[in-house]
C-alpha cells in the first residue's frame, strides 16, 4: 500500500475507542478488591502427578489460595466442543492426577499481587511418574484412525464423487494424460492473537435467595459456551453466569470455546470471596489453548493432455490429542475448487500427547489449499500451461460433490481481475527467467481458495428511542472483523438515519443468547438477524416496509417510552431445534450445503516473491488478491480483513512453525520471539479488490464470509512463486532461507 | 559490610540495609499527573499502569519485550513498559495512550490517521502502535515507507494491519515535514 | 520472580560500594532488557540489584576525538546508533545497533549492558524441564541433541552450543575495541576480544569480568578503514529478530582496488563475538572480488562444527561475509 492511499470514506465505528485505548477488553477489568492469579504447569509431557508440594507457595505472605486437583472437588470437565460440550478439549486440568501434555496447569495460586502470585506459582513443586509420549505424526505410539469410522457423523464423512481411483489408474497409462502425485507437510502453528487468554471472575449475591451470580470478563468468541460451560463445570444454573466480552483482542479460532482457566478462576474467586484475575502468560498460552494441528496431505491429481482435470484423491493425516478427536474437513474445499468429476477424500486422525488442537484461521482450508494448489501448479508446469488459464479452464458453476448449483461463484472473475491488476500477462513461464534490477530472481505465483458459506442461528434486538437513537444488539462477538461497523451500517442504511444515531452492542450474555462467532459466519448471521429485527421494528413502529424512517416521530406516535423488538435468524433450511442449541451455548452452524444450493466464498491470490542474490532471502514485495464474499457489507473493514488474511498467509508460508522436541513434548518455541509471526518490515504492497456481487441465496443481504477465505491459497501462491523463481518445488511449510540457499 | 538480603525465606522479614530496600517509594508523572507509589522492585511499569493506576489502554501481549503492545513514552521516548521495572520510572514523565489526545479530547494526529487509514482491526495492539508511531515520527524515522516499516517493526499486529499502520504514520510524517 | 532488594545510588563509586555490600550474587541493572527479562523467567534470581541506568558518568559519548571513539556504558543503543560520526565513518557500528531488537528496546538498552546480553537459546531461557549447563552448571545441555537450528557452529563445546546473541560486540571486536572496567580491585582495561569466554567446560562463565566489576566505557581506536564497512544481519524476519548469521566487515582499498586493511567478525554463528582474523589475512594484498570475498568467508568458517539442524549456517555465514564485503567495498575509501 502506498502512502498516497486516500483515507477511506467510511470509518470503523469503534476506531476512536481503539486509538484512544478506551475500549475495554476482558482483563482490562480492575474491580475493587481484586486478587491476582498465576498458574503452575507440568514439566513432563505425559504421566501422573505423584506428589504436589504447595507448602512453600501457600506460606508466602500475600498468598490467599493454592488450588490443586487435590482440593478442586467441585470442578468437572466442560466437555469437548465437537463432542457435545463446550471446551476446546474435554480434558480439564486439576480434575485428577493425570498429565496429558507438557504445560498443563497443575495448580492455580491466588495472591494480593501479580508478582507474589507468580513467585508462589514457581514455588509449587511436583513429582511425576513419567510415561513415554508421541508428539508428531510419525512418532512411535502415535495412533492413526480413519475419521469416518472414528466419528461416524455425516459432516465428518469422506467426500466422494465418481470413481477417482479408477480414473487415476486409467490416466496413468493414457497417452498425454498427466498425473501429479505428491505429499505436502504443514507444521503445527499457534494462533497467537495479541490479547492473551485470561479471565476476571466476580461473584455477587443475586439477592433472590438463590445461588450467587458469577460474572466472567474475558476475551472470547463464544460467550455462550463460556456461560454454559462454566455453569456445567461448577454445577450451577447457566442463568447464574454472565459472560461479558464486548471486544476480543484477536481470536483467530483460539478463543472459540471454553478455556480451562475460566472455571479455575471462578472457583478461586468464590473461595477467596473476592474478584480474581488471571492473565495466562504467553508461554503458557502455547499449551493452555488449541493450535493448528500438523498435517500431511497426499494429493493425486490427473488431467488429460488439454488440461481438463479428470480425477483427484486427497488424503490427509491430521494430528489430534490422546483425549479428543479433532476432526478435519480439508477435503470439503479441495473437492470444490474445480469441476473435477471424480474425487475421493480421506481424513485420518493421528493421536498424539498434546492438548487438543483446534481451529486457527482457515483451519483446514489454508493447509489444504497449500497442498492442492501446489499440486495444480505442478500440473500446469507438467502440461506446459499457464496456471491461470488452467484454473479458468476447470471452473464450474455446479458443485461436483452434490450436483447442486453454487449460490454464487465468481472465482473466474477473481482470477481474471487479479491477473489484470497484477500484470500477469508479463510473466514468462520458465522458472528463473525473471530478474529484478538488483539481480534478485523474481517469481510470480497464483493460487485460489474457497471457504464454506455457513450461517449460524443469531439473535438480534433493536431498540428505537424517542430521541431517534437506535440501539442494536446481536448475540455475536467483535474480534476486529468489523462486526460493529457492519451492524451500524446495516441499521443506518435500512432506516435512513445517520450512523452516529446507531449504538451497537455485542458480546454480553445478559442481553441475548450468544452463538459461537467463527467460520466467517459472524457477519453473515448477524446482518440477516438485524434485517429481521428491523422488519419487526417497522411493524411495531407502523412505518412502511421500506424507505427512510423518522425514528423519533415514529416512536412518539406509538406513545411508548421506546420500542424494542427481537428476532432470531437461522441458516437456510435449519430446523427450529437449532434455537435450543443456541440457547444452550452449543454450536449450530448450517452449510455449506443448504437446501437446493451450495455456498462458498472464493478468492484468487497473485504473489510476487524476490529472492536476493547471494543470501537468497525470500521477500514478498507485492500481492494482489480479489475476493468474492458476496455483497461487501463494510468496504473499509473488509479491505483490512482481506489484507490481514494475506499477511497471515505470508507469515504461515515463510515464518511460522510450532517446534517440537520429542524428548520433552509440548512446544519448544513458545514465545513471540521464537515463534516468528510477520513484522511490519516483512509486508510489502497488498492490493485487494472485491467482486461485490450479492449472493442471491444465502441470506437477504447477499453477504458471505470473508475472514477465513482471505487467507486460503496465499501460502500456495507463495510456494508457487518460489518455484517460479527457483525451479524448486517446496512441499513443506514454512519455506525457510536455508531451503533456497 | 552486611549482606542486605538473603535468598532464604527469612529475607522477607529481614529489612535490607541502606541503600537497599525491598519497598521503594517512587514518584513520577503519568500523563501530566503526579503519582507516588510504594513499589516492590519486581513490579513492571506495565503492571503498575494497568493494575494499580487502572490505565488499561496499555496492553500486555508477551511481558518479555517481544511484541510492543505495552509501548509507552518515558520522558518522551518510546519504551516497552513490560521490561521497565517501575522503580526506574522514578522522576520521569510517563505518557500512555490515555495521555496523547488533546485536552478537549481531540485526537492526536497519529490517532486520527489510524482512524482514517483503518490501521487496526481488533485494536489490541493499537495503543502500542500509536505510541510507537508518534515516537517514530518524532525521531525522524518515518521518512519513507521502508524506513517506517523498519522502525515500526517492534510492534506486532496479528490482525495484519501493517499496510494501514505504515500509511497512517507516513501520512502524518509527510504533513509534519510540509 | 524472586524478591530482591533494590538500590539506585547516585554515582559510580556508590554503586560499586553497594554491589560489594550486597554480596557476590548481586547484579548491576542498566536497561533491564536482559536482566529483568531473565528474572521474570526465573533464569536469573539475584538477591539484590544495583541500578546504574541513569548514572550521568556512564552516559558520556565522545566520537570527535582524533584517536578513539568513547562510548559511556550507559549510553543508549538508540542514541549511539544515530551518532553522526558513526553514521558517516563507522557504518558497521551504527548498523549493528540499529539492527538490534526494536527501537523501544534500543531506547532502553545501554551499549555497555548490551555487551553482556545473554544467549537466546530456548533451553537456557525455558527453564525446567530443559537441561542447561549455563543456567545450572553440570546439568547437561538439552540443545546438543535438540532443536539446534539457531545454535552456534563456531566456538562450541560438548557442554554448550548457545549462540552469542548480540550484534554490537561483533562490530566492536572487528575494530579492536577495548572496555574500561572498574571494580573492587580498581580499574583495568580489557580488550573486547578478551571479554567473552568460549563455553568450554564452564559455559556459566561468560565473561572475564570479576565479581563487582562494572563496565564504564567502550573505546574504539579511530580508523579510516571503517568508512568502508557494514553490519550485515540475516534473520528469519526482515526485522526484530536475532541473527541466523551476521557479519561485520570493513575494508580499505588502494587506488588499484587492492585491499590494504580488512576487518571481519561474525555474529549469530558463534558462542561469543567472533573475530575472523585468518579471513582478514586472506584479503589483504588481494583485489576485492566476489571470489576473494567468498574465500575470506570460507576462511572465516574454517573449523565450523555443524549440529543437527544448523549446518546451513556455515554456508549462510560464508555468503553473509561475501555479501558484506561487497557492501563494504562499495563504501570503501580508495
Amino acid at each position: 500500500m502506498s502512502t498516497e492511499t486516500a483515507p477511506p470514506s467510511t470509518v470503523r465505528v469503534d476506531a476512536r475507542d481503539k486509538v484512544t485505548g478506551t475500549l475495554r477488553y476482558g482483563t482490562d477489568r480492575v474491580p475493587p478488591g481484586m486478587l491476582h492469579a498465576a498458574l503452575a504447569v507440568a514439566t513432563v509431557a505425559k504421566g501422573r502427578l505423584v506428589h504436589l508440594d504447595t507448602e512453600a507457595a501457600a506460606a508466602l505472605p500475600g498468598v490467599h489460595l493454592v488450588l490443586t486437583h487435590a482440593d478442586a472437588d467441585e470442578l468437572t470437565s466442560g466437555g469437548f466442543l465437537l463432542g457435545g460440550g463446550y471446551g476446546f478439549q474435554s480434558f480439564q486440568p486439576l480434575t485428577g492426577d493425570r498429565i496429558a501434555y507438557r504445560g498443563q496447569p497443575i495448580a492455580l495460586v491466588v495472591a494480593d499481587t501479580l508478582h507474589v502470585a507468580t513467585e508462589a506459582a514457581a514455588l509449587v513443586r511436583a513429582e511425576y511418574e513419567s510415561e513415554p509420549g508421541a508428539f508428531t505424526l510419525d512418532a512411535p505410539g502415535a495412533e492413526a484412525l480413519v475419521q469416518s469410522e472414528a466419528i461416524p457423523l455425516p459432516m465428518f464423512a469422506d467426500v466422494v464423487a465418481g470413481d477417482a481411483d479408477g480414473v487415476l489408474a486409467e490416466a496413468a497409462t493414457r497417452p498425454g494424460a498427466v498425473v501429479i502425485d505428491a505429499v505436502y507437510d504443514h507444521p503445527a502453528q499457534h494462533q497467537n492473537p495479541m490479547e492473551l487468554i485470561g479471565t476476571v471472575a466476580e461473584w455477587r449475591s443475586a439477592g433472590d435467595g438463590g445461588a450467587d451470580i458469577l460474572t466472567v470478563h474475558e476475551g472470547t468468541q463464544n460467550a455462550g459456551a463460556v456461560q454454559h460451560g462454566v455453569a456445567t463445570q461448577l454445577g450451577i444454573d447457566a442463568d447464574r453466569v454472565e459472560v461479558i466480552s464486548p471486544s476480543v483482542g484477536g481470536g483467530f479460532g483460539q478463543k472459540n470455546s471454553l478455556q480451562p482457566q475460566t472455571a479455575l478462576v471462578a472457583i478461586a474467586a468464590r473461595r477467596v470471596g473476592r474478584p480474581v484475575k488471571l492473565v495466562v502468560p504467553r508461554t503458557q498460552v502455547f499449551h493452555d489453548s488449541s493450535f493448528r494441528p500438523a498435517t500431511r496431505q497426499h494429493i493425486r491429481l490427473a488431467a488429460d493432455g488439454t488440461g481438463r482435470m479428470l480425477a483427484a484423491v486427497h488424503e490427509v493425516d491430521q494430528q489430534t490429542s490422546r483425549h479428543d478427536l479433532f476432526p478435519g474437513t480439508h477435503t470439503e474445499i479441495t473437492s470444490r475448487l474445480y469441476g473435477i468429476p471424480n474425487y475421493r477424500g480421506l481424513q485420518r486422525l493421528v493421536r498424539t500427547d498434546v492438548q487438543t488442537p483446534g481451529y486457527m484461521r482457515a483451519p483446514y482450508e489454508h493447509s489444504a489449499a497449500f497442498a492442492f494448489e501446489s499440486a495444480v501448479d505442478e500440473l500446469a508446469v507438467a502440461l506446459g500451461q499457464d496456471p491461470v488459464e488452467l484454473r479458468l479452464a476447470n471452473d464450474t458453476d455446479t458443485d461436483p460433490v452434490s450436483g447442486e448449483p453454487f449460490s454464487s461463484r465468481h472465482l473466474a472473475e477473481c482470477l481474471r481481475r487479479g491477473a489484470e491488476r497484477f500484470g500477469w500477462a508479463r510473466r514468462t513461464p520458465e522458472p528463473g527467467s525473471m530478474r529484478a534490477d538488483d539481480g534478485s530472481r523474481v517469481g510470480w505465483g497464483v493460487a485460489v481458495g474457497c471457504y464454506p458459506g455457513m450461517a449460524a442461528p443469531t439473535a438480534a434486538r433493536v431498540c428505537a428511542e424517542p430521541s431517534g437513537a437506535v440501539r442494536v444488539e446481536v448475540g455475536a462477538h467483535e474480534m476486529g472483523q468489523g462486526l460493529r461497523t457492519a451492524m451500524v451500517r446495516t441499521v443506518a442504511a435500512d432506516l435512513g438515519i445517520p450512523a452516529g444515531d446507531v449504538t451497537p452492542a455485542v458480546g454480553d450474555t445478559r442481553a441475548l443468547p450468544h452463538h459461537l462467532t467463527a467460520g466467517s459466519w459472524g457477519t453473515a448471521g448477524a446482518l440477516p438477524a438485524i434485517a429481521l429485527a428491523l422488519a419487526e421494528l417497522r411493524t411495531a413502529l407502523k412505518v412502511p416496509e421500506q424507505g427512510p424512517v423518522d425514528v423519533a416521530a415514529a416512536v412518539a406516535a406509538t406513545g411508548r417510552d421506546s420500542v424494542e423488538v427481537e428476532a432470531v435468524y437461522t441458516a437456510p433450511g435449519q430446523p427450529p431445534q437449532v434455537l435450543d442449541r443456541l440457547r444452550a451455548g452449543l454450536p449450530a452452524p448450517g452449510g455449506p450445503e443448504h437446501p437446493g444450493f451450495v455456498t462458498f466464498s472464493w478468492v484468487a491470490h497473485f504473489v510476487e516473491v524476490r529472492i536476493e542474490p547471494t543470501i537468497h532471502r525470500i521477500r514478498v514485495p507485492r500481492v494482489v488478491s480479489v475476493a468474492d464474499c458476496g455483497r461487501v457489507a463494510s468496504p473499509t473493514t473488509a479491505g483490512s480483513q482481506l489484507r490481514g488474511g494475506v499477511v497471515w498467509g505470508i507469515s504461515a508460508a515463510l515464518r511460522e512453525s510450532s517446534e517440537v522436541d520429542p524428548r520433552f513434548g509440548g512446544f519448544l518455541n513458545a514465545s513471540l520471539e521464537e515463534y516468528p509471526i510477520a513484522v511490519n518490515a516483512d509486508i510489502g504492497e497488498i492490493d485487494v479488490d472485491f467482486i461485490d456481487t450479492p449472493d442471491p441465496m444465502l441470506n437477504s443481504l447477499g453477504v458471505k464470509g470473508l475472514g477465513e477465505v482471505s487467507m486460503v491459497g496465499v501460502a500456495g501462491a507463495v510456494a508457487n512463486a518460489v518455484h517460479h523463481a527457483t525451479g524448486r518445488r517446496f512441499r513443506r511449510l514454512p519455506i525457510h532461507l536455508e531451503d533456497v540457499l | 559490610m552486611a549482606t542486605p538480603v538473603r535468598t532464604d525465606e527469612t529475607a522477607r522479614t529481614t529489612a535490607p540495609s541502606p541503600p537497599f530496600s525491598t519497598t521503594v517509594h517512587v514518584g513520577f508523572r503519568v500523563n501530566d499527573e503526579d503519582v507516588e507509589l510504594d513499589l516492590d522492585p519486581r513490579e513492571s511499569l506495565l503492571d503498575v499502569l494497568r493494575e494499580r493506576l487502572e490505565l488499561t489502554g496499555t496492553k500486555k501481549g508477551c511481558d518479555h519485550g517481544h511484541c510492543g503492545a505495552c509501548t509507552v513514552h518515558v520522558d518522551g521516548r518510546r519504551v516497552v513498559s513490560c521490561l521497565t521495572p517501575a522503580v526506574q520510572a522514578q522522576g520521569t514523565a510517563v505518557t500512555t495512550i490515555e495521555g496523547v489526545a488533546g485536552p478537549g479530547g481531540e485526537l492526536h494526529p497519529v490517532q486520527q490517521a489510524f482512524v482514517d487509514h483503518d490501521a487496526l482491526q481488533c485494536g489490541y495492539c493499537t495503543p502500542g502502535q500509536v505510541m510507537s508511531g508518534i515516537a517514530c515520527i518524532d525521531e525522524g524515522h518515518a521518512g519513507d515507507d521502508a524506513q517506517a516499516r523498519e522502525y515500526l517493526s517492534g510492534n506486532l499486529c496479528r490482525c495484519g494491519a501493517y499496510p494501514g499502520i505504515v500509511a497512517a504514520v507516513r501520512a502524518v510524517a509527510d504533513r509534519s515535514e510540509g | 520472580m524472586r524478591p530482591f532488594a533494590y538500590a539506585a545510588p547516585a554515582s559510580v563509586p556508590e554503586a560499586l560500594d553497594a554491589l560489594v555490600a550486597a554480596g557476590p550474587d548481586a547484579r548491576f541493572l542498566a536497561g533491564g532488557t536482559t536482566l529483568y527479562d531473565l528474572m521474570k523467567l526465573g533464569v536469573e534470581a539475584p538477591p539484590a540489584v544495583v541500578d546504574v541506568h541513569r548514572l550521568p558518568e556512564l552516559a558520556v559519548v565522545d566520537t570527535a576525538g582524533p584517536d578513539e571513539l568513547v562510548f559511556g556504558a550507559g549510553a543508549r543503543m538508540a542514541d549511539v546508533a544515530e551518532d553522526p560520526v558513526l553514521l558517516r565513518d563507522y557504518p558497521m557500528l551504527a548498523e549493528s545497533l540499529a539492527k538490534a531488537a526494536s527501537q523501544q528496546l534500543r531506547t532502553m538498552a545501554t551499549v555497555g549492558g548490551n555487551l553482556l546480553q545473554r544467549t537466546r537459546c530456548s533451553y537456557f531461557r525455558g527453564g525446567a524441564p530443559f537441561a542447561c549447563n549455563k543456567r545450572e552448571p553440570g546439568s547437561g545441555c538439552s540443545a546438543l541433541e535438540g532443536i539446534d537450528r539457531a545454535h552456534a557452529v563456531l566456538g562450541t563445546s560438548d557442554s554448550c552450543i548457545a549462540t552469542y546473541a548480540g550484534d554490537w560486540a561483533v562490530a566492536l571486536i572487528a575494530l579492536d575495541a577495548v572496555v574500561d572496567v572498574l571494580g573492587p580491585d580498581g580499574a583495568r582495561t580489557v580488550a573486547l576480544a578478551d571479554l567473552h569466554h568460549e563455553p568450554g567446560s564452564h559455559p556459566e562463565r561468560e565473561t572475564t569480568l570479576a565479581a563487582g566489576e562494572l563496565i564504564l566505557r567502550i573505546r574504539v581506536p579511530t580508523t579510516r578503514t571503517a568508512r568502508g564497512s557494514t553490519y550485515h544481519k540475516i534473520r528469519d524476519r526482515e526485522s526484530y529478530a536475532f541473527a541466523l548469521a551476521s557479519a561485520a566487515t570493513a575494508v580499505a582499498l588502494d587506488a588499484d582496488g587492492v585491499v590494504t586493511d580488512a576487518r571481519i567478525a561474525l555474529g549469530g554463528v558463534a558462542t561469543r563475538p567472533w573475530r575472523a582474523a585468518a579471513a582478514e589475512r586472506t584479503l589483504v594484498g588481494a583485489p576485492l572480488t566476489v571470489d576473494t570475498a567468498r574465500r575470506a568467508g570460507e576462511a572465516a568458517l574454517a573449523g565450523a562444527r555443524p549440529g543437527r539442524h544448523n549446518g546451513f549456517k556455515i554456508e549462510l555465514a560464508v555468503r553473509t561475509v561475501t555479501d558484506a564485503l561487497r557492501i563494504a567495498g562499495e563504501r570503501a575509501v580508495q
